[in-house]
C-alpha cells in the first residue's frame, strides 16, 4: 500500500512492546494513563454491577415461581431409567474368582449401598405398608410433611442380602449378585396399578445360553406398588427405593455375557431407541476362572 | 496539431514551444533507478527511450534495417524476422493462472483466521481422538464446517470477480487490426500480428498505427498521440527530423496511436513490447501494488480478534490448571476457546456486502475489478484525474465566437440544446459559411438519425467543431457546400498557418468568393477592412486593438483560436477561371476580417458538480495532464482551482510584481509545469502537494505521474487516479485505486486499474466516494453486530470449564447463529443508509480511523454481548430449574453429567435422570440459549442500524432488516420446532415461556444503547463518545 513497512528489529518491537506497557512520557500503562483507567474501570464497574444486579434480580423472580415440592416439568422424565448396583466405570461386572480384591470393591461399595436396608433400620424409620397398592399421602388443602415411606428389608433380598453371607453376594463362588433399580421420578405411578416386575436375559442367543440360570429377589423380580409414588427427597425424607437382585449361578466362566434387564411395567415404555437405560440396563457379566 | 502554428495561437504563453516531457521523463527515470532495484528487466524499462531512427537519412535507415524502401521486405524475409522477433503485440500482463486467483481468494486475508481456526479443530480433535476412542465429533464438524465456509466463500468471491473481468475481457477490441504493408513491392492487408521490424507500412486517416513508424512520406499526416501523452489535440506528421527526442519529433509515429487523416508511409523501427507504448505498458505490470485500505482494516481486525482470542484462551487454560483440570484438557479448552472466538460467518457477510455494493457501484456505471476496491474510493483522500476524456468531454467544441465586437459564448454541454445568439446579424451568416465551406471536414455517412454532436466526423479536430457548430446553429452545411462549390483550395500548412478555399458564389453573379481561416494573428495580417454588422469598415487601430483584447481573453481561456476573413473576388474571376494556388493568380490581400472562433475540449457539464462534491467531501482533487499548462488551467476551472483561487502568477500578475517575490505558502492554486516538476526532489514535491490545495500537473510524463501519485501515498493519502491513456497507466496501477474509463479507455489502462467507468464520466467516482464510504460504515455495523453475539457463544463454554455446568451453548447451536440466522441481519446492514451526509466530512484518517476498533470491540465484547450472554444463561438456569436442575446444584455437576454410564444422577428433588434424559434436556438449553441469542439479537440489531443517532431518527426504513427479522426468528422457530431435528442437530421444541426469558435483557439492551447514543448525541466528544463511539 502507501505506506511502505519498514520491517522492525527484534529490537524496536520489544521496545514499542514496553512502552506500549508502560510510557514513562506519558505516563500511561497499557495506553492509558491512570485516570483513564480509573474512568473506565469504574464505567466497567458500574456497568457489570448493573448487570450482575439485573441478572440475580431476574433470577430470584425465577426462583420465587419454581416448586420446592415438585419441578414444573417432568416430561423429560416420563420413563424412569433403570440402573444396577455395584456400578462400575463401564458397567461391567467383572470378577476374578481367585483374585479377592477384583471383586472386594464390588463387595465394599454393595455393604455401604446396603446398609440402609438393614431390617432394623427400616423398622425403625418406615412403615408397613399394604403390599399390592400405591401408598399414597395426598396435601388435602394441608401440607403433608414428612411423608411416611414404605419398609424394603433387607431380608427381602434373599441369598443377595449380604447378611451372615460368607460368600460375599457370591462374589467369592463365582456367582455374584447384581441389584437392579428404578430412578425415583416424582409422583410417578409406576405400573398404572398393576403389578410389574423385572426380567433379564442375555441379549443375544450365545449371551443368553453363556449366562445359565439365575434367581431373582423378592422372588420374580417383583416391584411393590407400595413403593410408588415418590414424593422428592425434600418431603419423602426416609424413601427407600426398591431393589431386586439377581443372582447368577452359573455363568460360563472367562466369557464376557451381555445381560440386559428390563421392567415390565404397563406404563414404562423399554423400546426407546436412543434412551438405551430407560425402563431397562445393560451391563456386561464376566466371571474369570482358572 | 501544426507545429507552431495553431499551436501558438493558444496564448502567447504557450509559444514557448519546449515543453519536454521527455527530459523530466530521464530524471524521473533516474531517481526511480535509484530508489528501487528490481530485475534487470525494469531496470531496462526505466532507462531513456533510445532511439536514433529519426535522426537517419532514409538510406542509412534502408541500410540499418536493410530494406528496399519502395518494396519493402520481400515475403520471406518477413516471414524469417517474425520467426526472429516474434509477433507485433504487446505481451499481456503476466496473468496471473486462474488456481492461483482462486487460492488468493481461498487463503487471503480473513479465510487465514478460519483455516487457522479449522486447523486447531483438527488439531484438537486428534488429540482427542488419540486418547479417547469415543471422543465427542464436535470439533471434527467444527472443522470441517469452518472449512466449507472458507471454501465456499473463497468460490463466491472468485466468482464474483471473475465475473467482473469477464466484463473487462468483452472490452477487448476482438476484431484483429489490418495493416497494409507493402511487401516484395505489392501491398497487402496484414494482421498487425504479422508486422515485423523493418516493413514498409502505409497509414492513412482512421487507422491505427500498427508499429512504431519513422515516416519516410507523408501527405497531411496527423495522429492522435493523446493515449501516450496525454495531448488532446492531433498532431502533424512529416518525414523531416524536427526534435532530437523521439517522442517529440515529428517524423515518428507510435505504436497504437491514432492516424487521425491524411497518409503516411513509414518503416517499421519497432514492435511488441519493444515500442514507446509497450515499454509503458510493461512498466506497468512491473509495478507492485499494496494492498488495499479494506485489506490493511481486515488484517488490523484479525489482528485484534486474535489477541482477544489467545488473551481468553490463554487466561481460561490458566485457570482450568488451577481448578485441576489435566493438561490434555486445558489445551482442548485452550483450542476451543481460541476457535470460539473465530467469527465464522462474518467472512461471508463481509464478501456478500462488499458484493452487494460493488453491484450498487455497477449500476451506477462503475464497474469494480477487485472487490475490495469497493471501499478504496470511501477511504480515498486525493484524486489525481486526468483531464482528457475523463474531466472533459474528449471532443473540440465551439467555445466562444467574438464578432462585431462581441465576445459570444457557446453552449458547451454534451447535448448542445443551442443557444439562439445574434443570429440577425449579418456578420455571423458571413462567418457561418467561411466556418462551413472553408473546412475539410465531413460527416461520415448514414448517421442522419444521429444527433448532431454525437455523430462522427472525418477530419481534424476543430475542423470538426466548426462543422458540427455550424450544423447546429446555421443550416446544414452539405447543402451549403452544394450551392457554392469549392473551386480551389491551399490546405492548412505550417508556414502558412492559415487555410484558404475559393468557393462560387450562391445566385445568379458567377463570380467568387475567397475565404480564410488561420491562426488570428496571420489572418489579420491579409486584411484591410472588418465586418461590423454586415457592414464593411476600414481597419483602424481603435479595432485592431479590440482584436488583440479579444484573441489574448479567449487565448488566455485556454481555448484555440481561429480567425476568419472573406473576400468577394471582382467579377473578372468570374466562373471557369482556372485558379493556381501554386502560382498565385488572384488577389489575396485587403481582406475583410469577420471575426474569431474559439474552441476548447469542453468539461462535461457534471464535472463542476461533482470536482466540488469532492472538495465538500474533503478529497483533495489534483489534476495531471499531459496538455499544456493554459489548456490544463482554463480546464482547471470547472472546480479544481476554484474561482478565487489564484497562481502565484495571477498574484505576480495582479500586483504587477515578479513571481519571485510573491509568497508562494499563501496561494492555494498552482500550475506545475512537467519541465519544472523534473527539477524537484521528492522534499519539494511533497511541499508543493502539503501547502496548496488546488494543483494542476501539466506537461506531465507518464513516469511523473507515478511520481505524484508515489508523492501523494508518501503523505499518506489514499489516492485514486483517473486516466484513459497509456501514459496514465503506471500511475492507475500505483493507485491505491485506479480508475479507468471505459468508453475512451485504452486496454492497457482498463487492465492496469482496479475500477472502471463505464460511462467515462468523472461524476461517477462521486457516486462511488459514497458507495465506499456508506459501505465502510455500514460493515463497522455488520461486524460490531456479528461480534456481539460471540459473546454469548464463548461463555457457556468458559462457565463449562469454570463452573462445571452443563454446556448452555453447543457447537452445533453457535453455528446455527453464526452461519444462520446471524447472518442474513448483518448482510442487511448493507443497505442501511447513512446517518449523516457523508459527503460533507472528511475521508478517514487511515492511520486512526479503523475498521474495527477497540471502541468496537470494547462495545460488542464488553457491553452488549454480555448482556447477551446474561439473558443466554437466564434462559438456560430457567430451564434447568423448571426441571428439576437448580442451579445450585448444577456447580461442579460436569464429570457426573458428562458420565455416559451414570444413569441415576440425582437433581435437586431427588430424582434420578439417565444419560440420554439429561443430555436431552441439555440440548433444549442449547435451543434455549440459542433462541435467546436470537431474541438478543433483534434488539442489537436495532441498535447497530445506528452508531450516533437514534433509532428514532433513523426509522425502520431497511426492508432487508426487517425481513433479516423474521428471517432469523422463523429460522429459529424452524430449527426448534421441526420434527427430526432432534436427531438431526439436536434441537428441540422450547415452551412458549421460554421465548420470553431473554425478552427483559433485550429491551435492556435498546435502551442501553439508547441511552448510550443520547448521551454521545448531548455532548459531543465527551467521555462516553471518546469511550465507546466505534
Amino acid at each position: 500500500m502507501v505506506i511502505q513497512k519498514e520491517k522492525k528489529s527484534c529490537g524496536q518491537v520489544v521496545e514499542e512492546w514496553k512502552e506500549f506497557v508502560w510510557n514513562p512520557r506519558t505516563h500511561q500503562f497499557m495506553g492509558r494513563t491512570g485516570t483513564s483507567w480509573a474512568f473506565i474501570l469504574l464505567f466497567y464497574l458500574v456497568f457489570y454491577g448493573f448487570l450482575t444486579a439485573m441478572f440475580t434480580l431476574t433470577m430470584w423472580v425465577m426462583l420465587q415461581t419454581v416448586s420446592d415440592h415438585t419441578p414444573k416439568y417432568q416430561d423429560r422424565l416420563a420413563t424412569p431409567g433403570l440402573m444396577i448396583r455395584p456400578k462400575t466405570e463401564n458397567l461391567d461386572v467383572i470378577v476374578n474368582v481367585s483374585d479377592t480384591e477384583s471383586w472386594d470393591q464390588h463387595v465394599q461399595k454393595l455393604n455401604k449401598f446396603l446398609e440402609p436396608y438393614n431390617d432394623s433400620i427400616q423398622a425403625q424409620k418406615n412403615d408397613v405398608c399394604r403390599p399390592g397398592r400405591y401408598y399414597e399421602q395426598p396435601d388435602n388443602g394441608v401440607l403433608n410433611y414428612p411423608k411416611r415411606a414404605c419398609q424394603f428389608n433387607r431380608t427381602q433380598l434373599g441369598d443377595c442380602s449380604g447378611i451372615r453371607d460368607p460368600t460375599h453376594y457370591g462374589y467369592s463362588t463365582g456367582q455374584p449378585c447384581v441389584f437392579i433399580k428404578m430412578n425415583r421420578v416424582i409422583n410417578f405411578f409406576a405400573g398404572a396399578n398393576q403389578s410389574m416386575n423385572v426380567t433379564c436375559a442375555g441379549k443375544r442367543d450365545e449371551d443368553a445360553e453363556n449366562l445359565g440360570n439365575f434367581v431373582m429377589f423378592p422372588a420374580n423380580g417383583n416391584i411393590d406398588l407400595m413403593y410408588f409414588p415418590y414424593y422428592g427427597k425434600k418431603f419423602h425424607v426416609n424413601y427407600t427405593q426398591p431393589l431386586v437382585a439377581v443372582k447368577f449361578l452359573n455363568v460360563t466362566p472367562n466369557v464376557e455375557v451381555n445381560v440386559e434387564c428390563r421392567i415390565n411395567a404397563a406404563n414404562i415404555a423399554t423400546d426407546d431407541e436412543r434412551d438405551k437405560f430407560a425402563g431397562r440396563v445393560a451391563f456386561k457379566l464376566r466371571i474369570n476362572k482358572t | 496539431m501544426d507545429p507552431g502554428g495553431k499551436k501558438g495561437t493558444m496564448t502567447p504563453q504557450a509559444q514557448n514551444p519546449s515543453p519536454r516531457p521527455e527530459r523530466g521523463h530521464k530524471s524521473s527515470k533516474h531517481k526511480k533507478r535509484k530508489r528501487k532495484n528490481k530485475k534487470g528487466d525494469m531496470e531496462e524499462l526505466k532507462k531513456e527511450v533510445v532511439m536514433d531512427d529519426h535522426k537517419l537519412t532514409l538510406e542509412e535507415l534502408s541500410a540499418k534495417y536493410s530494406v528496399d524502401l519502395t518494396k519493402g521486405h520481400s515475403p520471406q524475409k518477413a516471414k524469417e524476422i517474425l520467426i526472429r522477433d516474434g509477433p507485433n503485440t504487446l505481451t499481456p500482463p503476466p496473468t496471473t493462472p486462474e488456481w492461483i486467483k482462486f487460492c488468493k481468494q481461498l487463503f487471503g486475508g480473513f479465510s487465514l483466521l478460519l483455516w487457522t481456526g479449522a486447523g486447531l479443530c483438527f488439531i484438537a480433535y486428534g488429540i482427542q481422538k488419540y486418547f479417547h476412542e469415543d471422543a465427542m465429533k464436535d470439533n471434527l464438524y467444527l472443522g470441517i464446517v469452518l472449512s466449507v465456509v472458507v471454501i465456499i466463500t473463497g468460490c463466491f468471491s472468485y466468482y464474483q470477480e471473475a465475473k467482473s473481468s469477464k466484463i473487462m475481457e468483452s472490452f477487448k477490441n476482438m476484431v484483429p487490426q489490418q495493416a497494409l504493408v507493402i511487401r516484395g513491392g505489392e501491398k497487402m492487408q496484414i494482421n498487425v500480428e504479422d508486422v515485423v521490424l523493418g516493413d514498409l507500412v502505409e497509414v492513412k486517416g482512421g487507422d491505427r498505427i500498427p508499429a512504431d513508424l519513422r515516416l519516410i512520406s507523408a501527405q497531411g499526416c496527423k495522429v492522435d498521440n493523446s493515449s501516450l501523452t496525454g495531448e488532446s489535440e492531433p498532431q502533424s506528421r512529416f518525414p523531416d527530423f524536427t526534435h532530437e527526442n523521439p517522442l517529440e519529433t515529428r517524423n515518428i509515429c507510435f505504436f497504437s496511436t491514432n492516424c487521425v487523416e491524411g497518409t503516411a508511409r513509414g518503416i517499421v523501427i519497432a514492435t511488441g513490447d519493444d515500442t514507446v507504448m509497450g515499454r509503458i505498458a510493461t512498466l506497468t505490470s512491473g509495478l507492485t501494488v499494496g494492498k488495499t485500505p479494506i485489506a490493511a482494516e481486515i488484517e488490523h481486525f484479525i489482528h485484534l480478534i486474535t489477541a482477544v482470542a489467545i488473551f481468553l484462551g490463554v487466561t481460561f487454560f490458566g485457570l482450568s490448571l488451577i481448578l485441576g483440570y489435566g493438561w490434555l484438557e486445558a489445551v482442548i479448552f485452550l483450542i476451543g476457546i481460541i476457535v470460539a472466538n473465530v467469527p465464522e460467518g462474518l467472512l461471508a457477510t463481509v464478501t456478500v456486502c462488499l458484493t452487494l455494493t460493488a453491484k450498487r457501484m455497477a449500476r451506477k456505471n462503475c464497474l469494480v475489478k477487485n472487490l475490495e476496491a469497493v471501499e478504496t474510493l470511501g477511504s480515498t483522500s486525493t484524486i489525481c484525474s486526468d483531464k482528457t476524456g475523463t474531466l472533459t468531454q474528449n471532443r473540440m467544441t465551439v467555445a466562444h465566437l467574438w464578432f462585431d465586437r462581441t465576445v459570444y459564448e457557446a453552449d458547451t454541454s454534451e447535448d448542445q440544446t443551442g443557444r439562439i445568439f445574434a443570429k440577425g446579424s449579418d456578420t455571423w451568416f458571413i462567418l457561418a459559411r467561411i466556418a462551413g465551406l472553408c473546412n475539410r471536414a465531413d460527416f461520415k455517412a448514414n448517421q442522419e438519425t444521429l444527433p448532431v454532436p454525437k455523430r462522427a466526423t472525418t477530419g481534424d479536430a476543430s475542423e470538426s467543431a466548426l462543422l458540427k457548430f455550424i450544423e447546429q446553429m446555421y443550416s446544414p452545411v452539405s447543402e451549403m457546400r452544394e450551392k457554392n462549390p469549392k473551386v480551389a483550395e491551399i490546405p492548412f500548412n505550417s508556414t502558412n498557418k492559415y487555410q484558404m478555399s475559393i468557393h462560387l458564389r450562391e445566385g445568379s453573379s458567377q463570380t467568387h468568393m475567397l475565404l480564410m481561416k488561420g491562426a488570428p494573428e496571420r489572418i489579420l495580417q491579409f486584411c484591410s477592412t472588418f465586418l461590423l454588422n454586415g457592414k464593411e469598415y476600414p481597419l483602424d487601430d481603435e479595432m485592431k486593438e479590440a482584436f488583440q483584447n479579444a484573441y489574448l481573453e479567449l487565448g488566455g481561456l485556454g481555448e484555440r483560436v481561429l480567425g476568419f476573413c472573406f473576400l468577394n473576388l471582382p467579377s473578372s474571376f468570374s466562373k471557369g477561371f482556372q485558379f493556381n494556388t501554386d502560382e498565385i493568380n488572384f488577389p489575396m490581400d485587403n481582406l475583410c476580417f469577420v471575426g474569431l472562433i474559439s474552441m476548447i475540449d469542453p468539461p462535461r457539464a457534471a464535472v463542476a458538480d461533482a470536482v466540488s462534491k469532492c472538495r465538500s467531501a474533503g478529497i483533495k482533487v489534483i489534476m495531471v495532464t499531459g496538455d499544456h499548462p493554459i489548456t490544463a488551467k482554463a480546464i482547471a476551472g470547472v472546480g479544481i482551482i476554484s474561482e478565487g483561487s489564484e497562481t502565484v502568477e495571477d498574484v505576480a500578475a495582479r500586483l504587477r510584481i515578479p513571481v519571485s517575490q510573491v509568497d508562494a505558502r499563501a496561494v492555494k492554486a498552482i500550475v506545475v509545469h512537467g519541465s519544472e516538476l523534473k527539477d524537484l526532489n521528492s522534499e519539494q514535491l511533497d511541499q508543493i502537494l502539503k501547502n496548496h490545495s488546488e494543483i494542476v500537473f501539466a506537461r506531465t510524463s507518464p513516469q511523473q505521474k507515478l511520481i505524484i501519485v508515489e508523492g501523494c501515498q508518501r503523505l499518506g493519502a489514499i489516492v485514486a487516479v483517473t486516466g484513459d491513456g497509456v501514459n496514465d497507466s503506471p500511475a492507475l496501477k500505483k493507485a491505491d485505486i485506479g480508475i479507468a474509463m471505459g468508453i475512451t479507455g485504452s486496454d492497457v489502462s482498463k487492465q492496469a486499474a482496479d475500477m472502471i467507468l463505464l460511462d467515462d464520466n468523472f461524476a461517477s467516482i462521486v457516486t462511488g466516494v459514497e458507495e465506499g464510504r456508506l459501505i465502510f460504515d455500514n460493515l463497522k455495523k455488520s461486524i460490531a453486530y456479528t461480534l456481539t453475539s460471540n459473546i454469548p457463544e464463548i461463555t457457556p463454554f468458559l462457565m463449562f470449564i469454570v463452573l462445571g455446568i452443563p454446556l448452555p451453548l453447543g457447537t452445533i447451536t453457535i453455528l446455527c447463529i453464526d452461519l444462520g440466522t446471524d447472518m442474513l441481519p448483518a448482510i442487511s446492514l448493507a443497505y442501511e443508509s447513512a446517518e449523516s451526509d457523508i459527503m460533507k466530512r472528511l475521508p478517514r484518517n487511515a492511520q486512526t480511523d479503523n475498521l474495527v476498533n477497540h471502541r468496537l470491540i470494547g462495545m460488542a465484547y464488553g457491553q452488549i454481548g454480555m448482556i447477551q450472554a446474561l439473558a443466554g444463561f437466564f434462559t438456560y438456569f430457567v430451564i434447568l430449574a423448571e426441571n428439576g436442575f437448580k442451579p445450585i446444584d448444577l456447580l461442579g455437576i460436569r464429570l457426573e453429567w458428562e458420565d455416559r454410564y451414570l444413569n441415576n444422577l440425582e437433581d435437586s428433588y431427588g430424582q434420578q435422570w439417565t444419560y440420554e434424559q439429561r443430555k436431552v434436556l441439555e440440548f433444549t438449553c442449547q435451543t434455549a440459549f440459542f433462541v435467546s441469542i436470537v431474541i438478543v439479537q433483534w434488539a442489537d440489531l436495532i441498535i447497530c442500524k445506528t452508531r450516533r443517532n437514534s433509532i428514532f431518527q433513523q426509522g425502520m426504513k431497511n426492508k432487508i432488516l426487517i425481513f433479516g427479522i423474521l428471517e432469523e426468528t422463523l429460522l429459529a422457530t424452524f430449527l426448534s420446532y421441526t420434527p427430526g431435528m432432534d436427531v438431526a442437530l439436536r434441537m428441540y421444541p422450547l415452551k412458549i415461556m421460554w421465548w420470553l426469558c431473554a425478552a427483559p435483557y433485550s429491551v435492556l439492551i435498546f435502551v442501553y444503547d439508547e441511552t448510550r447514543r443520547y448521551i454521545i448525541r448531548q455532548r459531543p466528544g465527551g467521555w462516553l463518545e471518546r469511550e465507546t463511539y466505534y
